[in-house]
């Protein structure tokens, strides 16, 4: 796997005179987690669209290994994204899909058992999406983002709907993901799990980054809930 | 290529287009035999009754031929499959070009499917109410050739129209109403100005519309509005925000 570096600069979004996003930089580093952490409406969701050239941002870059995600020769071989839980078609199968993305993104149909084994999908694999539950979904989601093997994770709450054992599964994949390398972006309102996957943390609250530091110091030995609170309400209250 | 193969997929992995397809031959059926079986019989014995039989299951084609082109991208807006669609291939114009090309094949496949089966049918009826034939090979051959030109234009067409709507039902109830209402309210309205229009043009392919432009005229004028309208469509998702 080769490294590579994420690096977001002054990420803007103005919807006419209101910022969603206003000058949001960061770096994402090979070999760690960071957890990507905000109130609702902070603009997580907004600025993991711009870094993938779904939103257009009105200000600023995202750079994968110096270039822009459209520019990339193999986006889906470079990164790999989770955005929402609900992006299938109901009537198509979970194997299906990952054969219409596998097209799309010019990759070659062998890994889908892989991917499909990997999340735990491979006996619902020919069932439609409709019948999946919430957590079946996620895990498709994923194996979707990890059908390029790529170099990047952005991952916008890959947790919701997984059962206890689903949690753990994400965090050992997390875990060897980075250990082989991996660049990963995990956004999440599960503090606790978070705070047991994660090197570094990067807060945004109304737009606004209000943190991008590794977990310990924000910390600062107390819990990841009580120092997001203690960060987070100063701009909310 | 990928985004072809990609839509082909997409097509062949949901009942879709299947579902489109029954309805559409069902309609054909419908509409050929009533007017088949309900035309007076002095009525059936002429040339240009026995055309209006023939044209009344053509037609078919080139609406269901939009509608599945709108299908293509209004469906991707509805289910949200357009997130993962754009982040797997990041470059629109290359993935709306391709929803395009595979549009216009499928509308050529409705086109043709329709006016081979409004063909046969009318065919079998004349016969039924033993009418003498007065279709020639010429008539039937520049129906059905026309008929499936208009569906693989008409289906770019309705891609452009979903893509710049983006709202599935929406899409749908539009081109209805434009087929169903609005050029039949202007060809009596202003009958100069409708033989200018895409279901005019449609026919006039198709070597069914008198008094109106010849077939390459026609043909060629149906493409530049397709092109547009795809342009136009292009051009619009290019500049949408997928949330």
């Amino acid at each position: 796997m080769t490294n590579v570096e994420v690096e977001v600069r002054g990420l803007t979004k103005t919807y006419g005179n209101r910022a969603v996003v206003a000058d949001v930089s960061f770096n994402l580093s090979p070999g760690t987690v960071t957890g990507f952490l905000g109130p609702n409406g902070a603009g997580k969701s907004t600025t993991l669209r711009m870094m993938l050239g779904l939103v257009e941002p009105t200000a600023g870059v995202t750079l994968f290994g110096g270039r822009a995600y459209r520019d990339l020769a193999s986006p889906a071989r470079t990164v790999g994204a989770v955005l929402e839980s609900g992006d299938f078609h109901p009537r198509r199968s979970g194997y299906n899909h990952l054969r219409v993305i596998a097209a799309l993104a010019g990759l070659d149909e062998h890994p889908i058992g892989g991917v499909l084994a990997t999340v735990g999908l491979t006996k619902a694999a020919h069932r439609q999406v409709r019948t999946y539950s919430l957590g079946m979904r996620q895990r498709l989601g994923l194996a979707a983002a990890l059908l390029g093997n790529p170099q990047v994770l952005l991952l916008d709450e890959p947790a919701n709907g997984l059962d206890p054992a689903g949690v753990a599964w994400l965090r050992s994949l997390l875990q060897d993901f980075t250990a082989n390398g991996g660049t990963a972006l995990v956004s999440s309102h599960l503090l606790a799990e978070l705070s047991q996957s994660v090197d570094r943390v990067v807060v945004i609250s109304e737009g606004r980054l209000l943190a991008d530091t590794d977990l310990k110091s924000l910390q600062d030995g107390r819990s990841l809930e009580e120092a997001y609170l203690a960060l987070t309400s100063g701009v909310t209250a | 290529m990928t985004v072809v193969r990609a839509e082909v997929l997409k097509l062949r992995t949901t009942r879709t287009m299947l579902w489109l397809l029954l309805a559409m031959l069902g309609l054909v059926v419908l509409a050929v035999t009533l007017h088949g079986l309900g035309l007076a019989l002095e009525d059936v014995s002429k040339h240009p009754t026995q055309m209006r039989i023939f044209i009344a299951g053509q037609n078919l084609g080139s609406v269901f031929a939009a509608l599945a082109g709108a299908a293509a991208v209004t469906s991707e807006f509805r289910y949200g499959t357009i997130r993962p669609t754009l982040v797997a291939a990041p470059d629109r114009s290359t993935v709306m070009l391709g929803k395009a090309g595979t549009s216009a094949l499928v509308g050529f496949a409705l086109g043709l499917l329709a006016t081979v089966s409004a063909a046969a049918l009318t065919l079998g009826l004349l016969h039924m109410r033993d009418v003498t034939v007065l279709l020639d090979h010429d008539d039937l051959l520049h129906g059905i050739l026309g008929g499936a030109a208009d569906g693989a234009l008409w289906a770019v067409l309705g891609l452009g129209i979903g893509g710049l709507m983006r709202n599935q039902v929406g899409a749908i109830i539009g081109i209805f109403v434009w087929v169903q209402v609005i050029e039949n309210l202007l060809i009596d309205s202003a009958p100069k100005v409708s033989s200018y229009l895409p279901g005019a043009l449609a026919q006039a392919v198709a070597g069914s519309r008198q008094g109106s432009l010849g077939t390459a005229p026609a043909l060629s004028l149906l493409a530049l509005y397709a092109a547009v309208v795809l342009a136009a469509c292009v051009a619009r998702i290019r500049r949408t925000d997928v949330a």
